[in-house]
C-alpha cells in the first residue's frame, strides 16, 4: 500500500471516528455501517452469558448475572472469544449479525490463564454466510488497527493507536506474556472485541481502563489453536523462578564473570518439577531458548523488540517443554534444560482464581469454615470496605503449598447460636491449623477431622497470629446445632465440600 | 484516634473561672502549685539517624509534688534541649530538667535547681481513683490564652486506655466530660484538693471527652522511680481471652456459669513460660477475683484483669489462683520489663543506632523508622517488613531477628551508584552471614574476604553487591559530604 493511499484511508477512518464523536452512538454506528461496510459483519457475532454468582461471605447463596461480549468466527465451526465471563455458565447464547435470533451455544474448549476460548453453534441456519476471519501469524506495531463490535444491533468501529508491547500478568492467571497496550475512544471494551487490521485478526480485547486497552495478540491465540489441534497443547507453562536485574557490575565481579556484564540473577531458585538444581540461587541467567538476556532481564523478540524474558515460557512452548538456559554458576558457564512447570492456580498456597466451581463450604453448629482463596479475600476485602486483605492472610500468598500442608482452610464466619456462645466476636478469619489434633489442609480433611472428637469435643486450633488460638465445642450436640443455625439462618446444607462437588459435576 | 494536648503559645487571654476553685475542700488553692511548662524540642530524624530535626516549641502544665518535683506528662518534656517553668502568676522563667520520665505511662518529673523557685509553693498531694460519676476540676495552660484554665467535669468512666504517647501499651485511664485542650496535657485533676489525675489525652472529633491518668498508675511510677531508677510496667508475657463457651468450660472441668479466663497464649521469652501454661486458667489475680471475660471489679469498676498485673513492679511477683488438670493451684507469676516489643512503641529520648557504610545506611527496623515512609507506610513498607515487625517473634521465634536491621538509604556516591533502590529493605545477610543485629553488619563488612561485599535483603527483595575496596576508600569522603560526624552509633 502507498503511502498517499494509506493517507487517504486515515483521513477516511478519522472522519468516521469525528462523525462518531458528535452523534448518537446508533447513529454513529449506522453512518459507520452505511459508509464503510465491514466485512467483519459476516463474522463478528455477540455471546450472551447467563452465569451463577457465588457470594463467598456466604458461600450456599447464589445470585445470577449476565455478561455479553464479543467473538469472532475463526473457522466452519469454531468461534474464538475470551474466556473472561464464560465461567459458571448456565446459559450460553450466540447472535450473528448484531440482532436477531439467538443460537444456543456450547463451550468447546477453554483456557482461563490463556483467557481463550472457542465456541460452538449447532444449528446449521447460524453459520449460513458467516466467514471466517484469519489470524494474524505476525503483528507489527506499524499497524493501523482497528477495534469492531455490535453495539445496539449496529456496527460499532474505533480506530486504536499502538502504545506498546508488554509483558504483563494474564487478566484471569497469574503468569505473565506479551500483551499489546492500544489507546482509543471505544468505551467500556475489554469483553473479547475483536483488534482489527484489514480483515484479519491481530488479537482480543482482554481489558480497557479508560482509553487504554489490553490485547492478546493473534500470533499468540494462532500458536494455541494450532497446537490444540495437533494435541500438542498441555497447559501454559511459566517460569518458577525469581530473578533480578543485574546492572550493578558489581554483581558480575562477585560472581566472577568475565567481560561486560550480562544476564539477570536468580533470587529464588526453581522448586517445581523437582528442578532445584536446575535453577539456583545466585545464578546468572545469560540465555533462555537462545536468546540473550540483557541486565534488565529483556531479550530481543523478533516481532515485538526488546520483551522481558518472562514471555519466552510461553512464546513457542508449552508446560512440559524443556527449554534451554545457559546460566553462570560458580564461575563456569552451564547449559540446563529447564522443563516448564504448568500454570496451576494450585501452585501457590492461596489460589487466585477459581472458576467453573462452588465455593466449598462447610458448617459445624455456626462456625462457618471455607478455604483461603484469591476470591474470598477479596469478597472480604469488599464486604469490611477494606482496601486490602486482613495482613496476616494475605501474607500466606507468599507461600507455597508443601506436602504437609496443600492448602489453607479458614473459620470465615460464626453465624450466633447458643452453642457458639463465647465466639461470636472473634477477629476473624482464623486460619485453621489442626481439629481433633488433625493437620488441616483441606476442607475435606476438616470435614473427617470433626468426625474423630476428642472425649465428647472438638477442637480447632489455629495458626499463630495475633488473634485466639483455641476453640472448643461440644460433640454430641453439633449436629442438632447445625441443623438449629441451618434453619434459623435459611441455608440449605451444611456443606459443599470438594467430595459433593465431584459428585455433582 | 487520641491525641496529645500540647499546645503552641498563644496571645488570646481568657477571663480565669473562679468559681470552681471555689467549690474545691482539702488544699484551699492548688492554681499556686500548677506549673506552666515550655518544652524546647529537637527529635531525632529516623531514617537519617545522625540528623536532627528542626527545633520545635511546645507548652503544657505540670503541678508540684512532694520532694521538690514538677510532675507533668512524658510527651511534654520529650525530646527535650531546654525546659523553662513559670510559677503561677509569676513572669519569671526558671530552667528545669527531667529527673525522670516514663514514656510508657506517659508520666515525667522535672526538677528545679533554683531553690527560689519553691518559696511559697505546697506540694500537692495525689489522693485515690476517683468515682464514676463524681465531680473534677482540671487545672492547666490550654490553648487559647496564657493564663491559667479551670474545667469542671464529672468521671464519665474508668477503664483501661491506650496510652498514645507510647502508642502499643494500655493502662488505666478515666474518662471525663471535663473540657481537656491542647496545653492541658500534665496539669493536676482535682477532686476534693488531692490530685486524682494527670490530664494527658483526648480524642480528636469528640466533645467532651478528655482522659486523665488515675492515680494507681501515678503512684507506681512515683515507687518505681524510688529507687532511683525507672524500670516501666511489667507485662506477664501471656495472652489471656475469655473462656465463656458452655463447651470449653465444662472440657476444663469448670462449671458453666463460674468465671476465670484462659491462658491462650505463653509468649516464646514471657517470664511466666516456666509458671503458666496454655489452657490454665485464670482465677484471681492479686487477689481479684476473674470473671469469665477476663475482667475483674477493680474499685467498682469492672476492668481487664491487666489493671491487676499492673499494680506489680519490675522483679515482683503477683499471686495467681490458677486451674490446671481439674485442680485449683495457686502460683507466683514473676513481673518483668523488657524492651522486647520496643521497635512496637513510639521511642523518645533515645537516639537510635546506626552504621553507615560505603553510604549505606543501616539502621535497627523500628515503628518510628517506618513512619518515616509516609502517611502510608504500612503499604510502603511491604509485606516482609510488616511481618517482622508484628509476627515473626510470636509466630516463628526460632528464626526471629532480635534487632531486625534495615538499610534505610543509600547516600548517594560514585561508589554505590550502580545499586539498585534498596532503600527500606530488610537486610537478611552480608557476605554470608545472618544479620539479627547492627554489630553483625558491622562486623560481616569489616571482615576480609571477597573483593565485593554480598548484601542479601530478605526474599524478594534480592541482593546488591559493592566493592569493599572502593566503598572502604570513599567512607570518609561521603561522611564528609553528607555531614556524618562518625559513621556509626552503636
Amino acid at each position: 500500500m502507498t503511502r498517499t493511499v494509506r493517507r487517504l484511508l486515515v483521513l477516511l477512518l478519522l472522519a468516521t471516528i469525528s462523525t462518531g464523536q458528535s452523534a448518537a452512538p446508533g447513529a454513529t454506528a449506522r453512518a459507520s455501517r452505511e459508509e464503510t461496510p465491514s466485512a467483519m459483519r459476516a463474522s463478528l457475532v455477540e455471546l450472551e452469558v447467563a452465569r451463577t454468582l457465588y457470594d463467598y461471605q456466604t458461600p450456599w447463596t447464589r445470585s445470577s448475572g449476565n455478561v455479553r461480549k464479543s467473538a469472532l468466527v475463526i473457522g466452519s465451526d469454531e468461534i474464538l472469544a475470551t474466556a473472561d465471563g464464560l465461567s459458571n455458565a448456565t446459559v450460553l447464547r450466540a447472535q450473528r449479525d448484531g440482532r436477531g435470533k439467538w443460537y444456543d451455544a456450547t463451550v468447546l474448549w477453554v483456557d482461563y490463564h490463556a483467557n481463550v476460548a472457542l465456541v460452538q453453534v449447532a444449528d446449521p441456519a447460524f453459520w449460513k454466510g458467516l466467514k471466517p476471519v484469519e489470524l494474524m501469524a505476525k503483528v507489527s506495531p506499524g499497524e493501523e488497527f482497528r477495534i469492531e463490535r455490535w453495539k445496539s444491533g449496529n456496527m460499532e468501529s474505533r480506530k486504536a493507536e499502538f502504545s506498546q508491547v508488554v509483558v504483563k500478568q494474564s487478566k484471569l492467571s497469574t503468569y505473565d506474556f506479551a500483551q499489546i497496550e492500544l489507546t482509543t475512544e471505544m468505551t467500556g471494551g475489554g469483553w473479547g472485541e475483536p483488534l482489527l487490521v484489514g480483515n484479519k485478526l491481530a488479537g482480543l480485547l482482554s481489558s480497557h481502563t479508560r482509553n487504554t486497552c489490553t490485547v492478546t495478540p493473534a500470533p499468540f491465540i494462532r500458536f494455541l489453536l494450532e497446537s490444540r489441534r495437533k494435541s500438542r497443547f498441555t497447559g501454559i507453562g511459566f517460569f518458577d523462578f525469581t530473578w533480578q536485574p543485574a546492572e550493578n557490575p558489581s554483581i558480575h565481579r562477585r560472581l566472577e564473570f568475565p567481560g561486560d556484564p550480562k544476564g539477570v540473577l536468580v533470587i529464588e531458585g526453581a522448586k517445581l518439577n523437582g528442578q532445584t538444581n536446575v535453577i539456583q540461587k545466585h545464578d546468572l541467567i545469560l540465555q533462555v531458548d537462545g536468546f540473550d538476556i540483557d541486565t534488565q532481564g529483556n531479550y530481543l523478540d523478533p516481532m515485538y523488540g526488546r520483551l522481558l524474558l518472562e514471555n519466552l515460557s510461553s512464546r513457542q512452548h508449552f508446560a512440559g517443554d524443556e527449554v534451554p538456559i545457559k546460566v553462570w554458576r560458580g564461575a563456569k558457564l552451564q547449559e540446563v534444560k529447564y522443563k516448564l512447570p504448568k500454570v496451576d492456580f494450585g501452585t501457590k498456597l492461596i489460589p487466585e482464581h477459581i472458576f467453573d466451581l462452588e465455593p466449598e463450604y462447610f458448617i459445624l453448629g455456626g462456625l462457618v469454615f471455607q478455604p483461603l482463596t484469591g476470591p474470598f479475600l477479596r469478597r472480604w476485602q469488599d464486604y469490611w470496605n477494606e482496601s486490602t486483605p486482613p495482613f496476616r492472610l494475605n501474607y500466606y500468598k507468599n507461600d507455597s503449598p508443601t506436602a504437609e500442608r496443600k492448602g489453607l482452610v479458614v473459620l470465615s464466619s460464626v453465624l450466633p447460636d447458643p452453642y457458639n456462645l463465647g465466639y461470636q466476636d472473634q477477629h476473624i478469619p482464623l486460619v485453621v491449623q489442626k481439629v481433633n489434633s488433625r493437620t488441616i489442609s483441606t476442607l475435606q480433611e476438616l470435614v473427617e477431622a470433626f468426625e474423630h472428637p476428642q472425649q465428647g469435643y472438638h477442637v480447632i486450633q489455629f495458626m499463630k497470629s495475633d488473634a485466639i488460638r483455641k476453640l472448643v465445642v461440644d460433640a454430641s450436640s453439633s449436629q442438632a446445632a447445625t441443623s438449629r443455625v441451618l434453619k434459623r439462618y435459611g441455608i440449605e446444607s451444611d456443606r459443599f465440600t470438594a467430595e459433593k462437588k465431584t459428585a455433582a459435576r | 484516634m487520641p491525641d496529645h494536648f500540647l499546645r503552641v503559645r498563644s496571645t488570646i487571654i481568657l477571663p480565669l473561672m473562679w468559681s470552681a476553685i471555689a467549690a474545691l475542700g482539702g488544699n484551699p488553692a492548688p492554681e499556686k502549685s500548677v506549673i506552666q511548662i515550655y518544652n524546647f524540642s529537637q527529635a531525632v530524624a529516623w531514617d537519617a539517624p545522625w540528623r536532627f530535626h528542626g527545633v520545635g516549641r511546645s507548652s503544657g502544665t505540670g503541678f508540684l509534688i512532694k520532694g521538690k518535683r514538677i510532675m507533668t506528662n512524658a510527651h511534654v518534656v520529650s525530646w527535650a534541649r531546654q525546659i523553662t517553668v513559670r510559677r503561677y502568676q509569676d513572669p519569671r522563667p526558671y530552667n528545669a530538667k527531667v529527673q525522670f520520665i516514663g514514656h510508657d505511662c506517659d508520666l515525667a518529673v522535672l526538677e528545679v535547681e533554683d531553690e527560689a523557685f519553691y518559696e511559697g509553693l505546697e506540694p500537692l498531694e495525689v489522693g485515690e481513683l476517683p468515682k464514676v460519676r463524681s465531680t473534677v476540676v482540671t487545672y492547666g495552660y490550654p490553648a487559647g490564652g496564657e493564663q491559667i484554665s479551670y474545667t469542671r467535669g464529672v468521671v464519665s468512666r474508668v477503664e483501661l486506655q491506650n496510652y498514645v504517647h507510647i502508642g502499643n501499651m494500655s493502662f488505666l485511664g478515666v474518662q471525663t466530660d471535663a473540657a481537656i485542650n491542647p496545653g492541658n496535657s500534665g496539669g493536676p485533676v482535682i477532686q476534693e484538693g488531692l490530685v486524682v489525675g494527670v490530664a494527658f489525652q483526648g480524642v480528636p472529633g469528640l466533645e467532651n471527652t478528655g482522659f486523665f491518668i488515675p492515680p494507681p498508675v501515678i503512684n507506681h511510677f512515683l515507687k518505681d522511680i524510688g529507687d532511683g531508677s525507672y524500670q516501666g510496667f511489667p507485662r506477664a508475657g501471656v495472652k489471656v481471652v475469655p473462656l465463656q463457651n458452655p463447651a470449653y468450660r465444662k472440657s476444663l472441668g469448670l462449671p458453666v456459669n463460674g468465671g476465670g479466663a484462659r491462658i491462650d497464649l505463653v509468649m516464646p521469652n514471657s517470664s511466666a513460660k516456666e509458671i503458666l501454661q496454655e489452657d490454665d486458667v485464670i482465677l484471681s489475680v492479686a487477689g481479684y477475683e476473674v470473671g469469665s471475660d477476663a475482667s475483674i471489679v477493680y474499685d467498682g469498676n469492672r476492668l481487664n484483669l491487666t489493671a491487676a498485673i499492673q499494680h506489680a513492679q519490675h522483679g515482683e511477683t503477683v499471686e495467681m489462683k490458677i486451674w490446671r488438670g481439674g485442680a485449683e493451684k495457686t502460683v507466683q507469676v514473676p513481673m518483668r520489663c523488657t524492651d522486647e516489643e520496643r521497635m512496637l512503641s513510639n521511642q523518645y529520648d533515645v537516639l537510635p543506632r546506626y552504621f553507615v557504610y560505603g553510604g549505606l545506611v543501616f539502621t535497627p527496623l523500628s515503628i518510628d523508622y517506618l513512619r518515616t515512609l509516609g502517611r502510608n507506610w504500612a503499604d510502603s513498607a511491604g509485606s516482609e517488613m510488616f511481618y517482622e515487625l508484628y509476627y515473626r517473634r510470636n509466630e516463628k521465634p526460632e528464626v526471629n531477628r532480635p534487632e531486625p536491621i534495615v538499610l534505610a538509604g543509600v547516600l548517594a556516591h560514585p561508589v554505590n551508584a550502580n545499586l539498585k533502590n534498596q532503600a527500606h529493605s530488610l537486610v537478611g545477610k552480608i557476605n554470608g552471614k545472618t544479620i539479627t543485629r547492627l554489630e553483625d553488619v558491622v562486623e560481616a563488612l569489616s571482615q576480609p574476604g571477597p573483593k565485593e561485599h554480598l548484601i542479601e535483603f530478605l526474599q524478594s527483595d534480592g541482593v546488591e553487591c559493592i566493592s569493599k575496596q572502593e566503598a572502604d576508600q570513599a567512607n570518609a569522603k561521603i561522611l564528609k559530604t553528607y555531614g556524618i560526624s562518625k559513621d556509626r552509633r552503636l
